[in-house]
């Protein structure tokens, strides 16, 4: 069977195919902003062609977009209406009352400044449940119709129907819900009580809001895509990647599109952990670098970690749905480098993008980024640039380089040059530092895998800072994220709130909502037509020390839910705090806030094959040498070093090169340093060590 | 130092003494150092509020974290709130007084004296020396409200006879010594609070942050060395002065006087307002806030500590007026450097400046009032960065009852939020934390799942913003049943004297609390009350000031007033009367030719 991973993002679309004997063939095509679907299906008739296949030999399809995630960031979702409780219609306006900016009285508060839903829409009827789930006022459902009403003549796309305590207690959503298909069917409805299910309301709300905000655009295109492939003979039903690094069918992403937002780069880290387990590897840093912004990610034993609750926005909004950690800073090709009114040397977060873009490119550019100090370091060549179709002017570069850093700083455009590199390369240093490494994990232990188009120039450097023993450049290091769809099941997490103390735990009520939530799981796999043998079921729970206020999640342990169940999961909790926090209370009761079920689906992951072999010489590869810029170690000065460039097509299994050297491929420049060699692995990944030179 | 307090003023920047070699510093490595020292006081920040226990440490962030030199020099700060960073300072002078030579590696000092150099006394100060290569070279340190800490009262406390019945007072205490705990020590101060096991938490999670803070510098330490980090974090200070000072002269040399502002009692003498004079004086690059003319101290814990809190808010409504991070594009880092510039005076026995011993435990509403003058000070000479008057106090109110067991208390204490005055350019901020307080609400669900109070309600007032062409934010308007007997404490202001409007705005509206509102028994009750009963079965209704308007809402666009009406903000009669725009309600749009009309006959009237 054939199968195809096609991530879209905001310039390109990438494609991977796999067949059963192992074949991988990758194309990269512009994407289609407008309807990316038709992007990604010319895109699929040009793969398909390119390996010598009909469209209709393609039996699954599996698919990751920022369709949800640039609907929020540019803030065009669709006219929502909400129905709250009586006496709370401003929550969201609320939120959590805390300033983004400290010293700051001119700032926006973003969820004022771009509402989900306008205080004119946001309705309340009156009802009440109680913490317990006790229905304390029953709902006014003459005045839910009366709501519907109205915002059906106000014409919203989307209602999000938000109660307190729903999530105890979902029968009042319901009912709303089955009003609203009688006074405004067809309308996009979302229910608190089903897209977060867990205690928190702002949260649970702001979430709620946001799936009813991209919830009809991301559901039209969705189901249009999946009409799109079925016309076109593709078999099987389309799946996408969520947030959580799992599959899901179009049918589920149409319903809950808000754990789709992060999905783009979900799929990176997901191949970045493909890519080690294939060399060796499991535990990996991913480094996805590209014009404008690096994502960076952490998988120990190639295991995704999920973020802490605090961390799961999108933009300027909070969504309380599960979101593998991977963090994305302001740091890429285009990034500017300036020296500000105070003498301090800066690059980034600004972007020079792809208009006007690098000063190099020639299109109008005057600000340096770290793109020209590449090329006035000879790292990046005419040759660097989709193999040579872009003309390049390094004496542009030159001049900004020398107008913008190094005049201002006294120091020469070599030195200059370097110091955007170092200091740009600092800011994914801290990022994989503080967000990951810091939170307990060595990064000795760790493989950096480089992905993106620049990720292989920063990554040999990066790996020396943070002291990564390897780094591994895939063979397509642009196409990491398009394999990594290839590379997951279909994953569904259903989460409840049980509110519970390990010192006196409701045993029976961990056991039954447990049961309920097994058997949702399984519910929904079985409904996507995954066979009872390819199910399994995972377990977590959210817990804390009793009286704090934020929990950590861990793996709770399968079988019966018991006394033993709850001490196991304790024992759990003891070690992931003080894994993040360097302390633990083991005579202090632990407070189990949630529990999950996660379902998986098994699917067939993709398995990298291996690249001819030959002996350690890399001449065949050798293009030329050329004059490049490095220096032997942090405190060294630069020096202009006669440097071999290799074409990486031409490498095969075996080869050994010694740094400095460059490497070129069509979407991609690796770049080996002076104390480094890399070896061709038997699947064709390049794996830089340190020499002990 | 008070008592040697030159009417010129004092800063809180600290003297400098060289446990270093001062180097070249290359560019790069600058820009490196810098990025660092951000990120570990983000991260010990973070460690804080994610594993602490009382609610104003982890919903609230009402917390610090920071490096510092051996004289208290601030090298880098948290970006949490901004009243407790500035204060970590003058913490460190405290406990130097006592302890400086004494200090060993394994050193942990708690500490929470009002007159040597805490906030207020809830607020715990955990500080551990730095030691490297065998020498003290400087301190991590954070601060965190606990909530309890054994005064008269469970939470808050407003009607004190002095310093000692506010709290159990810290002063300078080694909980470790040279890496040895002293249980006993611990012990005794957690014996003598109402809130033990809440405190012991927080207690772990203040050394926990600061430990992190030491290992991390110590890391930075290892890969650069002394000198060099020293020397960068220097460059940096001055960076930050730099840029700081660079703005004040801009502005004009001269005297700028805020309107007289009172506030509303001292939580014991009712009726009785009490003053506040803010004056700002700017003079080259250098500017003092001079609180002369302001009340004379007060015999409740309505007092404000000079060093640890007045000092602070100086510092950060400069900043935030002349350096708003919104409007900068560069990141300036909040360090000793912009401490520099800044001054201020507060005459002895003053509100601002306390004799020993006077209570100083409620503090907050005073200085974010100091914080809004200053704003209204500066108003006239940077119209484009100032704003109309904001809510300017802080409503926190702690709900205390005993425990079902009989023996423990439970004590909640909730800070409501305020809302901003209008802006040149933009409406306030509704219902958000001002000025110098920055803190998250809790989860009502929350709240419900652990206390019997009930939720009632929690919006936007529903009355009128302050009209302006951009106008007053909102503050809210929140409402709890007491499911059991409760006790009340607050330290509010509810501005009798509402937020102030600017250049023609409106002035915005005062706040309340009114228990049983509606009803036969409504009651409005002060807003500073001590140990107020309210039985099961009552409703409290927290109303909070909303902001002052900025520019005439005659000049306010038409669309933007109809916006107001559709959001139900405003009647079609407000905007009538208030706006002078006529809005059609049969077909919800602005009548253009009859808001022309009106507008133009009250220009000439």
């Amino acid at each position: 069977m054939q199968r195809i991973g096609v991530d879209v993002g905001g310039t390109f679309t990438d494609l991977i195919l796999w067949d059963d004997h192992g074949r991988t063939v990758v194309h990269k095509t512009p994407s289609t902003p407008a309807d990316p679907s038709v992007g990604t299906m010319e895109g699929i008739e040009a793969l398909a062609e390119r390996a010598g296949i009909a469209v209709s030999d393609i039996g699954m399809f599996f698919h990751g977009t920022t369709v949800a995630t640039n609907i929020v960031l540019e803030h065009n979702g669709c006219d929502v209406g909400m129905i709250t409780t009586d006496g709370f219609r401003d929550l969201l306006h609320i939120a959590r009352k805390k300033r983004p900016l400290n010293y700051s009285n001119y700032q926006d508060l973003p969820w004022q400044k771009w509402q989900l839903v306008p205080r004119r829409n946001r309705r309340t009827v009156v009802e009440r449940i109680d913490a317990t789930g006790t229905v304390i006022t029953p709902l006014d459902e003459d005045g839910v119709r009366e709501q519907a009403r109205l915002l059906r003549d106000r014409g919203v796309q989307a209602i999000a129907v938000c109660f307190l305590h729903a999530y105890r207690n979902p029968a009042h959503e319901e009912r709303v819900r089955e009003i609203i298909a009688e006074e405004y069917p067809g309308v996009f409805v979302s229910l608190s009580s089903h897209v977060a299910p867990q205690y928190r309301e702002y949260e649970r709300f702001s979430t709620t809001a946001l799936n009813a905000f991209i919830g009809p655009q991301v559901s039209s295109y969705v189901t249009h895509l999946a009409e799109s492939a079925r016309t076109a003979g593709i078999g099987g039903e389309v799946h996408l990647m969520t947030s959580a690094g799992g599959l899901v069918t179009a049918r589920s992403a149409s319903e809950t599109p808000v754990s789709l937002l992060t999905s783009g780069v979900i799929a990176g880290l997901l191949g970045g952990c493909a890519i080690g387990r294939a060399s060796g590897y499991p535990s990996v840093i991913t480094l996805d670098v590209g014009g404008t912004s690096a994502d960076v990610g952490v998988a120990p034993d190639g295991r995704l970690r999920m973020k802490h609750l605090l961390d799961t926005r999108i933009g300027d909004y909070h969504a309380m749905v599960p979101m593998a950690e991977v963090d994305t800073i302001g740091a890429g090709g285009g990034s500017i480098a300036s020296v500000d009114q105070g003498g301090m040397f800066r690059v980034g977060p600004r972007s020079a993008g792809a208009v006007p873009g690098p000063a190099c490119y020639g299109r109008g550019g005057t600000e340096p980024t770290s793109t020209d100090a590449m090329v006035l370091m000879g790292w990046l060549r005419e040759d660097s640039f989709l193999s040579g179709s872009m003309v390049i002017r390094p004496e542009l570069a030159r001049e900004a380089v020398q107008k913008h850093i190094a005049d201002p700083l006294g120091t020469g455009v070599d030195r200059a040059a370097m110091g955007i590199f170092k200091v740009l390369a600092h800011s994914m240093t801290e990022a994989i530092s503080l967000h990951s490494v810091r939170k307990g994990y060595d990064p000795r232990e760790f493989s950096l895998v480089a992905e993106g188009g620049a990720g292989p120039l920063f990554a040999w450097h990066i790996a020396e800072q943070l002291g990564i023993p390897r780094v591994i450049v895939p063979r397509h290091p642009g196409i990491a994220s398009a394999m990594g769809l290839l590379t997951t099941d279909i994953r569904y997490e259903i989460p409840t709130t049980v509110w519970t103390s390990s010192a006196a735990p409701n045993i029976p009520l961990i056991a039954e909502q447990m049961k309920r939530l097994e058997e949702e799981a399984r519910a929904q796999l079985r409904a996507d037509g995954v066979g009872d043998e390819d199910i399994t079921l995972e377990r977590s729970a959210d817990c804390r020390y009793m009286g704090q206020g934020y929990e950590l999640r861990v793996h709770a342990p399968d079988g019966q839910i018991d006394e033993d169940w709850v001490a196991a999961t304790a024992a759990a909790f003891h070690d992931v705090h003080g894994r993040t926090y360097s302390q633990r209370f083991e005579d202090k009761p632990v407070h189990l806030v949630n529990i999950r079920v996660t379902g998986v689906g098994a699917v067939p992951h993709v398995v990298i094959g291996q690249i001819e072999a030959s002996g350690e010489d890399p001449a065949e590869a050798l293009k030329t040498t050329a004059r490049a810029l490095f220096w032997r170690d942090e405190a060294s000065e630069p020096e202009w070093v006669e440097t071999p460039v290799y074409e990486r097509s031409r490498l095969k299994a075996g080869n050994r090169i010694s740094g400095p050297a460059i490497i070129e491929q069509f979407d991609s420049t690796t770049v080996i340093g002076m104390n480094q060699q890399a070896t061709v692995d038997t699947v064709g990944h390049l794996i830089l060590e340190r020499t002990n030179a | 130092m008070t008592a040697l307090m030159p009417p010129t003023g004092v800063s809180l920047a600290g003297e400098a003494v060289r446990t270093w070699n001062d180097v070249d510093v290359d560019p790069i490595t600058l820009r490196v150092i810098g990025g660092a020292l951000n990120s570990m006081a983000k991260e010990m920040a973070q460690v804080l509020y994610r594993m602490a226990y009382s609610s104003l440490i982890r919903e609230s962030e009402d917390l610090g974290a920071g490096i510092f030199d051996v004289s208290g020099r601030e090298l880098c700060e948290s970006d949490s709130t901004p009243m407790h960073c500035g204060s970590i300072p003058a913490y460190i002078r405290g406990i130097n007084r006592r302890l400086a030579g004494t200090y060993q590696p394994g050193d942990v000092i708690l500490h929470n004296h009002p007159y040597h150099g805490a906030a207020h006394s809830p607020d715990y100060g955990v500080m551990i020396p730095i030691f490297w290569e065998g020498k003290h070279i400087g301190f991590a340190g954070c601060t965190g409200h606990v909530s309890d800490i054994g005064g008269n009262f469970p939470g808050l406390c407003m009607d004190v006879v002095d310093v000692w019945a506010e709290g159990k007072l810290m002063d300078s205490m080694k909980i470790y010594e040279a890496g040895v705990r002293n249980e006993m020590l611990i012990q005794h101060i957690l014996d003598n609070v109402r809130t033990p096991e809440q405190n012991r938490g927080d207690l772990e999670a203040l050394i926990a942050c600061s430990r992190l803070g030491e290992r991390r510098f110590t890391e930075l330490l290892g890969k650069y060395g002394l000198d060099t980090v020293m020397s960068a974090a220097d460059r940096w200070m001055d960076y930050s002065e730099e840029m700081l000072r660079q703005r004040i002269r801009e502005i004009p040399d001269g005297s700028y006087e805020a309107p007289i502002g009172y506030l509303d009692d001292d939580g014991k003498n009712r009726g009785v307002p009490l003053k506040v004079a803010v004056r700002v004086q700017v003079d080259g690059d250098d500017v003092l806030v001079d609180l002369t003319g302001s009340n004379d101290q007060v015999p409740t814990a309505f007092n404000v500590p000079f060093e640890g809190s007045v000092l602070p808010t100086a510092v950060s409504a400069i900043r935030t007026i002349l350096l708003d991070e919104h409007l900068t594009e560069e990141f300036v880092p909040q360090n000793d450097g912009c401490f520099r510039p800044v001054k201020a005076y507060a005459p002895e026995g003053s509100i601002f400046n306390p004799n020993f011993p006077a209570s100083c435990f409620a503090r907050f509403s005073q200085i974010n009032r100091v914080f809004d003058s200053i704003n209204l000070a500066l108003s006239p000479v940077v119209p484009d960065r100032a704003i109309a008057g904001s809510s300017a106090a802080l409503c926190a109110i702690a709900y205390s009852g005993l425990a079902a067991d009989g023996e423990s208390y439970w004590v909640y204490i909730e800070i409501n939020e305020g809302s901003y005055g209008g802006r040149h350019g933009k409406d306030g901020m509704d219902c958000v934390d001002t000025l110098m307080a920055n803190t998250r609400n809790n989860p009502i669900e929350e709240l419900e799942l652990n206390h019997a109070m009930r939720a009632l309600r929690y919006e936007l007032r529903s009355d009128t913003p302050a009209p302006g062409q951009w106008r007053g934010g909102i503050g809210s308007r929140r409402t709890w049943l007491m499911e059991v007997d409760t006790f009340i404490g607050s330290e509010a202001d509810n501005r009798s004297d509402p937020p102030a409007g600017a250049l023609g705005g409106h002035d915005g509206s005062a706040g309340a609390f009114i228990r049983n509102p509606g009803t036969d028994r409504e009651e409005v009750l002060f807003s500073k009350v001590t140990q107020e009963v309210c039985k099961a079965g009552d409703v409290l209704e927290i109303r909070l000031p909303s902001g002052g308007g900025f520019g005439s809402p005659f000049a306010r666009d038409p669309r933007a007033v109809l916006e107001d009406v559709l959001d139900e903000y405003l009647t079609a009669e407000d905007a009538h009367r208030d706006y002078g725009v006529v809005v059609d309600t049969v077909t919800w749009s602005v009548n253009e030719a009859a808001t022309r009309e009106l507008r133009s006959a009250r220009a000439v009237s």
